[in-house]
């Protein structure tokens, strides 16, 4: 019994907890509402445990996103309409100017008997999704859900069985809620298929939660809610895209579904970059990075001659960076790697035997600090944990690649596009391809490239790259360019 | 903790597999000992089923691999006062863990003082049958470490809240004891009578919602976090919930020998007076029914 509480009995903050993170079962949800009606100790309680509102985060729009979101519902029925009536247009004067009749004697006719014109019009409903309207009245959200469940019985039941919590909203919502909200179920059994590449990795929630679901019914699972919570946090922008494209398509449901899956699986891989300096901001080249996962696995990388690292394609969870270098203290951090993120990191070691050890503790969400070394002076540990941040690249898809130089990064993702930032990752803008096709490598260079180096980057100031350093960029179509600030390219 | 013959143990495979997974051996948890925990969480919460279900293999093992396995490892790890785990509980979760403190006592000095009270509960200071005990013990990992955390905080927040200021908190509901002299008492007692078979036919959500709302004067947007669903949601299920209180109470009164008018005008007495029945309607603690004790890990 939770002594310190008023008497009777109480729930443990375990149960309080999964009841708050609504991963409690319907059955357990009931007991605890009936328990928080009467107890107000613990109704205090429950309301003290939600953090404090934090502001609310801007998330960059897919470049795609409002096209999507107009062109889908309104430019394409609009486009089709204006070439319907261009036809329509196109082919009376002919018709009328060969069999020449008044007016008047044709307009009863068409309303009577569907003549060319009605015909046509009567193609134009069926192909508008306005013609849907006719029928929409009688179609309310439960039979749409009802219908869909047919195709995909199992997402259906997982819809309605899966959350009760969720159950009100979804009801109080209309017809593109329910349809993202299957949508959303969906999404695991084929996040399933493409799951298999990350074998031999660290095994996330994400992916561990997909195993569990391709051998069980979703129905079946004896849910906690959690695993509902886990299929939600699929459901981002892009996928809510998708979803509502879903239920303008209809019955083009699957091949969008599969570009969930597919998107879904690029944003659970994340990335560390970064560069690695001593006390008074020179680099270091050759400093061993060994990257450890919760399994104990290993990835390795060495600096380069500008003391710059990446270790790509990594699944989302918790790391440890150890840097060594001869002459150096032992550096080492913790890292929480959150999907689709690319984590910045700018380590600094100190000079010392490399037998110490400097352990530095960060988290993406907080930050905090342990160190070991008593040489450490607490200066050193603010720079250290302050150079750490996760970005996320204004496209949302995952980082394939990430050169730097300097402040100046250049991150490519796995669309395709460019994005460079002037600022060490602050800030993230598309680059303009100049290029046809997609960027599939980027490289940066110590050599000299003739064109690159005749370019004279505008902003020199603030950070283009340097003596001799230029960017290289290779595209699907095997053409090569290079550029010396990241922003104005020139084929090789 | 022994568990009974019947319960099924955790396929060696799959201990191992998890075991892994969740980071273990970092945090010094042996095999058996996460192997035990498994058993025992998985024993003790029916595998989220609910009581009278039996859980086939599938659903143990789906189970299973829905906790938080990293968290939950760490938590028996400090449990089981392994340094490593505490270190890594420390670099996690300390920051967090006192900011959530400062949030919820509304100063830096009550905060501070109440997480230094939690983490000497956490390290286990306290026996229980001359064992050393660490409520970390009771943690699933069926939500987030530092979900079970926050509602440790929170449940010793409110303790403090208690044992400070219980005087204060009945101090702020008087004012209707003025009002309640003006009502007749045989109104007052049809209503208390009405009210009482109305709420216990309600639902364990509406009466929460109810009070929530009118006891706690608690937002509509704070309960929407809550039950974790939109706020016009809460709204609507208010609304719902007091018009059918109202009906309820309505066909009550008449059936009470109360005429039409008679029973609107009843309704019709100050709310604060309705609030006072509500309170003591509601707010009685004994009975609640949840089964589970805390400290039985």
């Amino acid at each position: 019994m939770n002594r310190n509480l008023q008497l009777g009995i109480h729930p443990d903050a375990d149960k309080i907890s999964v009841f708050v993170e609504g991963a409690a079962t319907a059955r357990e949800r009931e007991k605890m509402l009936a328990h928080l009606a009467e107890c107000a100790e613990c109704r205090k309680a429950v309301f003290l445990i939600q953090p404090h509102e934090e502001p609310q985060r801007v998330t960059a729009t897919p470049e795609k996103g409002w096209m999507w979101r107009w062109l889908v519902p309104v430019g394409l029925p609009a486009a089709l309409a204006c070439g319907l009536i261009a036809v329509l247009v196109y082919i009376r004067p002919h018709g009328v100017s060969k069999t020449p009749q008044p007016m008047a004697s044709i307009r009863p006719p068409e309303t009577e008997r569907p003549g060319p014109t009605a015909a046509l019009s009567s193609n134009l409903e069926q192909g508008a999704p306005t013609a849907n309207a006719d029928r929409a009245p009688s179609i309310n959200s439960e039979q749409v859900t009802g219908s869909a469940g047919r195709q995909d019985g199992l997402a259906a039941k997982a819809a309605t069985n899966v959350s009760r919590q969720e159950r009100p909203m979804a009801s109080g919502l209309n017809l593109p809620t329910s349809k993202s909200e299957q949508a959303t179920a969906n999404v695991a059994p084929q996040k399933t298929g493409a799951a298999p590449s990350v074998v031999g990795g660290p095994v996330t929630d994400a992916a561990r939660l997909s195993d569990g679901i391709s051998t069980v019914t979703v129905s079946e699972l004896p849910l906690n809610g959690r695993n509902f919570t886990e299929l939600q946090q699929l459901q981002t922008a892009d996928t809510k895209g998708a979803a509502s494209q879903n239920a303008l398509a209809g019955k083009k449901e699957l091949p969008a579904l599969q570009i969930q899956a597919a998107s879904a699986q690029n944003e659970t891989l994340a990335g560390i970059s970064g560069r690695i300096t001593d006390r008074t901001g020179a680099v270091i080249a050759g400093v061993t990075v060994t990257l450890r996962d919760a399994t104990g696995k290993k990835r390795q990388s060495t600096t380069g001659t500008d003391g710059s690292f990446h270790l790509m394609q990594l699944p989302a969870g918790q790391y440890e960076l150890t840097a060594t270098a001869s002459g150096f203290k032992t550096s080492q951090q913790s890292i929480e790697l959150k999907p689709s993120e690319l984590a910045m990191l700018q380590p600094v070691l100190d000079v010392g035997a490399a037998s110490e050890v400097v352990e530095v503790a960060a988290g993406s969400s907080a930050v905090a600090v342990q160190t070991e070394s008593a040489n450490v002076s607490g200066q050193a540990v603010a720079e250290m944990t302050g150079a750490h941040r996760a970005i996320t690249l204004p496209s949302g898809v995952g980082i394939a690649e990430t050169v730097s130089h300097g402040k100046r990064f250049l991150s490519l993702d796995d669309a395709g596009n460019l994005f460079l930032s002037r600022n060490g990752g602050k800030k993230w803008k598309k680059v303009k391809p100049q290029w046809a096709g997609n960027a599939i490598r980027i490289e940066l260079t110590s050599g000299s490239v003739s064109e690159a180096a005749a370019q004279k980057p505008k902003d020199e100031t603030s950070g283009a790259a340097g003596e001799g350093a230029v960017f290289l960029l290779a595209t699907d179509g095997g053409t090569v360019w290079s550029s010396k600030d990241g922003a104005h390219w020139h084929k090789q | 903790m022994e568990l009974a013959p019947e319960n099924p143990r955790l396929p060696e495979m799959l201990a191992e597999e998890l075991w892994r997974v969740a980071g273990s051996e970092l945090v010094e948890v042996s095999r058996a000992e996460f192997a035990e925990a498994l058993e025992t969480i998985g024993a003790r919460d029916n595998y989220g089923l609910d009581p009278e279900k039996q859980a086939n293999e599938r659903q143990r093992e789906t189970f299973w691999r829905g906790l938080h396995l990293e968290e939950l490892a760490i938590a028996r790890g400090c449990a089981l006062g392994r340094e490593s785990a505490w270190r890594r509980f420390l670099a996690q979760y300390r920051e967090q863990l006192t900011r959530a403190a400062i949030e919820m006592t509304g100063s830096a000095a009550l905060g501070e003082e109440l997480v230094s009270a939690i983490y000497s509960e956490l390290f286990g200071l306290t026996e229980r049958e001359g064992r050393r005990w660490s409520p970390l013990l009771r943690y699933s990992g069926r939500g987030s470490l530092m979900g079970w955390l926050r509602a440790v905080l929170a449940q010793r927040r409110v303790d403090q809240y208690r044992k400070i200021g219980r005087e204060t908190e009945l101090g702020e509901i008087e004012p209707a004891a003025a009002v309640s002299e003006q009502i007749e008492p045989k109104k007052l007692g049809d209503l208390r009578v009405a009210l009482k078979m109305t709420l216990s036919e309600a639902s364990a959500e509406e009466r929460f919602l109810l009070s929530a709302y009118y006891l706690d004067q608690h937002t509509l947007h704070e309960m929407s976090r809550v039950l974790r669903v939109h706020e016009a949601t809460i709204s609507r299920k208010l609304k719902r919930a007091t018009e059918r209180l109202r009906k309820q109470l309505l066909r009550t009164l008449k059936a009470r020998g109360l005429s039409r008018r008679a029973a609107e005008e009843t309704l019709g007495t100050d709310p604060r007076d309705v609030d006072i029945n509500l309170r003591k309607l509601l707010q009685k603690s004994a009975g609640a029914p949840i089964p589970d004790k805390e400290g039985e890990g």
